[in-house]
């Protein structure tokens, strides 16, 4: 055993003098962050500021007596996310009950950090989530059925969170329904961009082609503001919320990016397919309906996922035209006086969260990826 | 396409000119459609104006700004000669756009060269040999590709470079460099007095033999450029050298000489820097990746080393495939300058901001601020493009 751990070490560390070198400089740097961070964090840290700021952290400043609604929504958001891992994600028994086990132990350490409630909705969010995923996966639900679901989930959370108003909206459930209202908003008008750009009409074509580069050219932060700061001027009778501005101004950007998956997908489409539906007389409506377009998303569905973490990593910027998101609701609570000095808690906690839930979404595009490379071979 | 036109010829005459008639007709109320709307778009937006009193022009770009910039410089008259001096409130609104582009450019254009260097080098770690490493790099590349770019550069500012000692205990190292909460300090070089022409002149014909030795090709001919201007740099010191080394001293409540960078643009640029060379390195990655296999074992075979297979055979090639993938990523990178916003630097957008809220003029502005974007990435794409043409258009001829 040991000479098998030695030869890996000398194989794969100490092989070449260049990699003895590097393995050298490498190994006790490591060493020291390693034992420089875990001394921090299991010594010093006072992880209490992120248990006594959780609510904050996750709903903003969500009135207390309508918790209800916000907890509704982590619970719908959870079963969303389940059903829509048991969709894509074509996990084994073993992985699954991993999944299970490392989602319990978080709602557990959370129940201790904050309180027994908070710590009991957690569990049984998470345990929504983990039924959702078996359910869509053990019993292969149609993919249109889970789909509508979704969408039918993202209006029940508006429906259900809207009574006390968007302005109170905020923390991490802003950034999550943010990124997936705007991730579905792209949706339709990207591919209508897209099928412009492709159009035989010119002026169509060169219009859509303009709009494509231009937002492709500007900072998103700008369109956001600009889109905030117009949107008063048009309606100037009636006052339409921050929240909506913002999206308004997320989904105008992405759609450009959007645009350029779904081309790149259209003219994955082979040509001969266009001239077969063609030659069966075929409207040109008809044939980008039924016959390109269902092949050429088929191609982008990965991208317009990995989309989906650029569109929540995005979602930081609502602070310029001052919502409280995740970030933002961090940095609030290290404004308190009387948290100051936990800058690090604060910042970890957020990193880890924001990794963990970018990870997830590469995960699943690439897991998307080999699925789709899988099925059309 | 050939398809259309036998279609097209298949068609009578008269049906023919109907068809182009209906082609024309729908392209024409597409563009009344487009064009209405930015017009309708237009005319509202003035009338909003209007009720608030505001006419959208483009005058109040001459008037004084009235506020001041931590940092930024305009280009203005001193004498006969156009100089760069430091933005005060007394300069125009439009000398403070110009300071917050320059500030942007600033940012950027350093942020290109660093984390192209970096994420070459990242991603090479990313193949190396070195077990230790390839983690280490592929962990690193992973977090900063799923974390947002704002926290990083929240955090940079924030939780490090604010929490560097203070000025008068500044940590000094190498003698040259200070690291302070007020900035950070480089050495600079200064124009020292006993300058004279001649000097200057010694100084001009070195850096040409310099540029001339690493632009011409033959080794004998670089060794003899080399030392040639090696003698002429000597030579310019017996004359009286004319710039000198100005090194930074640390005072009570900032630092006095040498090249300074604000603590803002510190956390900005790092942040911008270790966030774009992820991107590079994969970019790098992909492309080394995607070379044939055979090239290495090619060289591998002539008793090439690893290190030299890839400076000498494998760099270059992926220099040439990387390109517009590295076009599009400087691209983002300046439009990414704009976050700059969250932590106080001056960047366009945050002028445009401080601006716009001093005047009321948002649409005016943001027009200008739109514009210069667009110029930007048309710029970097077309530089890239002409480096691009250079490297790959020269095999077909």
């Amino acid at each position: 055993m040991s000479t098998v751990a030695l030869r890996w070490v000398h194989r794969n560390l100490f092989a070449k003098p260049f990699d003895t070198a590097l393995s050298l400089v490498v190994i006790p740097t490591l060493a020291w962050a390693v034992y420089a961070f875990g001394y921090w964090a299991l010594v010093q840290a006072h992880w209490q500021v992120v248990g006594g700021s959780f609510k904050v952290l996750m709903t903003g400043i969500y009135p207390a007596d309508q918790l209800w609604r916000a907890w509704f929504a982590v619970a719908t958001l959870c079963a969303m996310f389940g059903a829509g891992l048991g969709l894509s994600v074509r996990a084994g028994r073993a992985a699954l009950t991993v999944v299970a086990l490392v989602a319990v132990l978080i709602a557990a350490v959370l129940a201790v950090a904050i309180d027994v409630h908070s710590g009991g909705l957690a569990v049984a969010c998470a345990a929504l989530g983990i039924a959702a995923w078996g359910g869509v996966h053990r019993s292969a639900v149609d993919q249109r059925i889970v789909l509508s679901g979704l969408l039918a989930g993202v209006v029940a959370i508006f429906v259900v969170l809207s009574p006390p108003g968007f302005e109170v909206w905020g923390g991490l459930l802003l950034s999550v329904v943010l990124t997936i209202a705007v991730s579905i908003l792209t949706l339709p008008f990207g591919i209508l961009l897209a099928l412009g750009r492709q159009s035989r009409i010119t002026s169509l074509r060169l219009i859509s082609t303009a709009y494509i580069e231009t937002m492709r050219s500007v900072p998103l932060i700008l369109v956001v503001y600009w889109i905030w700061i117009i949107v008063p001027l048009l309606a100037p009778d009636t006052s339409v919320p921050g929240l909506l501005r913002g999206m308004a101004g997320f989904a105008l950007f992405f759609a450009a990016y959007v645009a350029e998956y779904v081309r790149s997908g259209l003219q994955a489409v082979p040509r001969a397919q266009i001239e077969a539906a063609r030659s069966l007389a075929m409207s040109s409506w008809t044939l980008n309906v039924d016959i390109v377009l269902p092949q050429a998303l088929r191609v982008v569905v990965p991208s317009l996922v990995g989309q989906i973490l650029d569109i929540f990593n995005g979602a930081t910027l609502v602070f310029i035209i001052g919502l409280t998101d995740f970030l933002r609701a961090g940095q609030m609570i290290l404004a308190d006086p009387q948290n100051s000095g936990r800058t690090y808690e604060i910042y970890v906690f957020l990193f880890a969260v924001y990794l963990a839930i970018g990870g997830a979404i590469t995960y699943a595009s690439r897991r998307l990826e080999a699925h789709l490379a899988r099925g059309s071979r | 396409m050939s398809t259309e036109i036998a279609e097209y010829h298949s068609i009578p005459p008269a049906r023919r000119s109907l068809l182009i008639a209906s082609k024309w007709l729908l392209q024409a109320a597409i563009v009344i459609v487009v064009a209405g709307l930015v017009i309708w778009l237009g005319l509202a937006v003035r009338e909003a104006l209007a009720r608030k009193g505001i006419q959208f022009s483009f005058g109040y770009l001459g008037n004084v700004a009235n506020f001041s910039l931590s940092e930024g410089f305009v280009p203005s008259r001193g004498g006969n000669w156009p100089v760069l001096e430091l933005f005060s409130p007394s300069h125009s609104n439009f000398q403070a756009l110009l300071a917050g582009l320059w500030n942007s450019l600033k940012v950027a254009l350093s942020a290109i060269v660093l984390c192209t260097m970096f994420g070459t080098l990242v991603g090479i770690g990313r193949l190396s040999t070195n077990w230790l490493v390839r983690k280490l790099c592929f962990g690193l590349v992973e977090a900063i590709r799923n974390t947002p770019l704002l926290i990083q550069i929240v955090f940079w500012y924030f939780a490090v470079v604010l929490r560097f000692p203070p000025a008068n205990a500044a940590s000094n190292w190498f003698g040259g460099l200070l690291a302070s909460r007020s900035g950070v300090f480089f050495p600079g070089l200064v124009i020292s007095e006993r300058a004279s022409v001649g000097s200057w002149g010694l100084l001009a014909i070195a850096f040409a033999l310099v540029v001339a030795c690493v632009a011409l090709r033959g080794l004998r001919l670089r060794l003899i450029l080399l030392a040639a201007a090696l003698s002429v740099l000597i030579a310019t010191a017996f004359a009286g050298f004319p710039l000198g080394l100005d090194l930074p001293v640390a005072t009570r409540f900032s630092a006095r000489g040498g090249f300074a960078i604000s603590p803002e643009m510190t956390a900005l640029l790092i942040a911008i820097v270790v966030n774009s060379s992820a991107y590079v390195a994969e970019i790098v990655r992909g492309a080394i990746e995607a070379l044939p296999k055979g090239q290495w074992e090619a060289s591998a075979s002539l008793g090439l080393s690893r290190s030299h297979t890839l400076r000498d055979i494998i760099l270059p090639q992926v220099f040439r495939i990387v390109l517009p993938s590295l076009a599009n990523r400087y691209i983002s990178l300046t439009k990414d300058t704009s976050l700059g916003i969250a932590i106080g630097f001056p960047d366009l957008f945050n002028v445009y901001g401080t601006v716009s809220n001093q005047t009321g003029r948002n649409l005016e502005g943001v027009v200008i601020v739109m514009l210069t974007y667009l110029a930007l990435s048309w710029i970097i794409s077309a530089c890239v493009n002409g480096v691009n043409a250079r490297v790959n258009g020269r095999r077909e001829r």
